[in-house]
């Protein structure tokens, strides 16, 4: 009922993913010493030295933000053309125009995008 | 007549012998990937210094320092675990976990011979990418929840420098696809038993290795460790052994695209001389890859972020749609390939 | 006795679903939500779609949630607010959702287009994308303009104006 395949891959992650979180489990128990009498400076977020000030979750680059956008676009975009490419032979030329179609019509957002972005001003 | 239950000595034994947990646990699972893990750092280094006219590791054993990533491993292993006091320590702690966890998942897919396979998936790449696209998430979850400047900064350099590098590595592969009639590795290694395909694939295979390398955050696309900038980047606040995991995971993705791209351009297991010697031609190819990602590491310099994206998004992109294109007018033209 | 294997995953499904609404920390509730989808493509797994499941984790686990989680940490709560309470807001939506997985749990059965043939455990790839671009090329299309739209509408409406 599974394709082939799964169910050693889902075995092999399990063992993978209890073995790794059991060693991690060991290690905070047991092997990692604890400091009796940590002092504040020990907790404090590092910056080579010098103190911090301010939020520790700053500046955002949201001037790159269409890339990410695009990359949500791009993916559904992946999937389509894996599934026209692993069929190309069976499809011949016929099946090729919708995807082409496809294809071209995304790149015009792809062209805003890229226009926008790296511009902070935009943002 | 009740059946007794099966005593539960000979089931452990039993389980532990089936050949599908020699392969999950010893080759090529866990264990091999410690060791090949731990191999690696020590390789990466000694190479690198080699370049830059240094000596490396050499002081922990007789052959060149070898034993330095163990010695490493069991330091780290034993120092006490700092986490910043407004740190998330949910995410803080699991995000490393579970990088290495997919990075490991990684191999299981790949065939290094027909017999050492793990996971026969009949979508083999796609799966192998879905695992790779899971990587940003987990680098953004780990930056942010370090709750700490440069962590953060680090997380979303290299969250926007992975999804750019994404969907060019996944459109140079779909040529492979396109040769093959395929996703499954095995199938794909098998059709290249007439010519590998970085023949026809060449400027795919360039812009695969580029992206590849971008994906790992290696240099020259380490900008998300900027070690002179930003310390470690999103790595900074890591103690312990969760910077090991971190360094780690790195390292087996490296292993993994390596193979990956042994795999799908350098035709895999295949090779001179009789069939058992196919395990022999893949490591030797995948070994062959791992030297070569390493040796960039000496010879560039770093890409800036911003010239990063925009080269990711417009060039490697469009070179990569132009692959596809011409692998098309490939097949059209000589369908005996 | 139904599948264990599907038991497991649709209880993942539904409890990351309720985890990711009913999260305090709205970072938690985007990896809930993502546990959730991983959910669901375990469920496109136990249907033999497995090339289904691959793209579902890359795009809406890979993207969608990376999404969500830059979204959420830039424009966080602020702080000190209390999550609002809608009771009768509630009941309805819950009336409204129920009506919606009854349509779609209807159209998903086999009875609800007859004459159509249902591609059993033997449907592969080659059907999937044969039928796909040599049948539904327009609708094929027409997705693209969507897609189009909504990201030229999401980039306007995020930037800002010159002043």
């Amino acid at each position: 009922m599974v394709a082939e395949g799964i169910p050693e891959l889902v075995y092999y992650l399990g063992f993978i993913t209890v073995n790794t979180l059991a060693l991690v489990v060991i290690l905070i128990l047991l092997v990692s010493p604890r400091d009796k009498k940590p002092t504040p400076v020990k907790r404090a977020p590092f910056e080579s030295g010098q103190i911090a000030v301010g939020r520790g979750r700053t500046r955002f680059i949201i001037q790159y933000y269409p890339y990410l956008l695009m990359f949500v676009v791009y993916d559904v975009v992946a999937m389509f053309l894996f599934a026209w490419a692993v069929n190309l032979r069976t499809l011949g030329a016929a099946g090729t125009i919708p995807v082409l179609v496809f294809v071209s019509v995304l790149l015009v957002p792809l062209g805003y995008a890229l226009h926008l972005a790296n511009r902070p001003e935009n943002w | 007549m009740v059946d007794l239950p099966p005593d539960p000595i000979q089931m452990t034994i039993a389980m532990i012998t089936s050949p599908l947990f020699l392969k999950v646990a010893i080759f090529p699972g866990l264990t091999s990937i410690g060791i090949i893990a731990a191999i690696l750092t020590w390789l990466d280094r000694k190479i690198t210094a080699r370049v830059q006219l240094r000596i490396g590791p050499q002081y922990v054993s007789p052959f060149g320092g070898i034993l330095q990533s163990f010695a490493d491993l069991i330091k780290l292993a034993f120092k006490e675990l700092i986490i910043p006091e407004k740190a998330d320590r949910f995410f803080f702690i699991l995000a490393p976990v579970f990088g290495l966890v997919l990075g490991a998942g990684l191999i299981a897919l790949i065939p290094f011979s027909p017999e050492t396979l793990i996971s026969n998936v009949e979508v083999g790449l796609p799966v192998f990418l879905a695992f790779v696209t899971l990587s940003p998430t987990l680098v953004l979850l780990a930056g942010w929840s370090a709750n700490s400047k440069y962590p953060f900064i680090g997380g979303l350099r290299s969250l926007f420098q992975q999804t750019g590098y994404e969907i060019p590595l996944w459109l140079s592969s779909i040529g492979v696809v396109m040769l093959a009639g395929s996703f499954n590795l095995t199938k794909i290694v098998q059709a290249q038993s007439t010519g590998w395909f970085i023949l026809p694939q060449l400027l795919g295979a360039i812009i695969f290795l580029v992206t590849s390398v971008a994906e790992q955050e290696r240099i020259p696309f380490d900008l998300p460790e900027a070690e002179p900038e930003i310390i470690m980047g999103w790595q900074a606040e890591y103690p312990g052994f969760l910077f090991l995991a971190a360094q780690g995971a790195g390292f087996v993705k490296l292993y993994a695209f390596s193979a990956l791209f042994a795999t799908i351009y350098l035709g895999g297991y295949l090779g001179p001389g009789p069939q058992f010697l196919g395990l022999f031609w893949s490591l030797f190819k995948t070994t062959i890859m791992i030297v070569l990602v390493i040796l960039l590491r000496g010879a560039f310099g770093r890409v800036r972020l911003d010239q990063l994206l925009k080269y990711g998004w417009t060039l490697l992109l469009g070179l990569a749609i132009i692959n596809i294109a011409i692998t098309y007018f490939l097949i059209e033209g000589f369908p005996a390939i | 006795m139904t599948d264990p294997a599907f038991l497991v995953v649709a209880a993942v499904t539904i409890i990351g679903a309720i985890m990711a609404i009913e999260a305090r920390d709205l970072v938690y509730g985007a990896a809930a939500l993502g546990i959730s989808f991983l959910g669901i493509a375990g469920l496109f797994i136990l249907l033999d779609a497995t090339y289904v499941a691959a793209f579902q984790i890359s795009v809406y686990i890979g993207a969608v949630v990376v999404l969500i989680l830059f979204t959420v940490m830039l424009v966080g709560p602020a702080k000190g607010e209390a999550p609002m309470e809608h009771k009768r807001a509630s009941l309805f939506a819950a009336v409204l959702v129920s009506m919606f997985l009854g349509i779609g749990g209807s159209l998903a059965s086999a009875n609800a287009f007859p004459g159509v043939e249902v591609c059993g455990s033997g449907c592969d790839l080659q059907i999937l994308s044969q039928t796909l671009l040599n049948n539904y090329g327009t609708q094929l299309e027409l997705l693209s303009f969507v897609l189009v739209a909504a990201v030229i509408g999401a980039l306007t409406l995020a930037k800002t104006e010159k002043a």
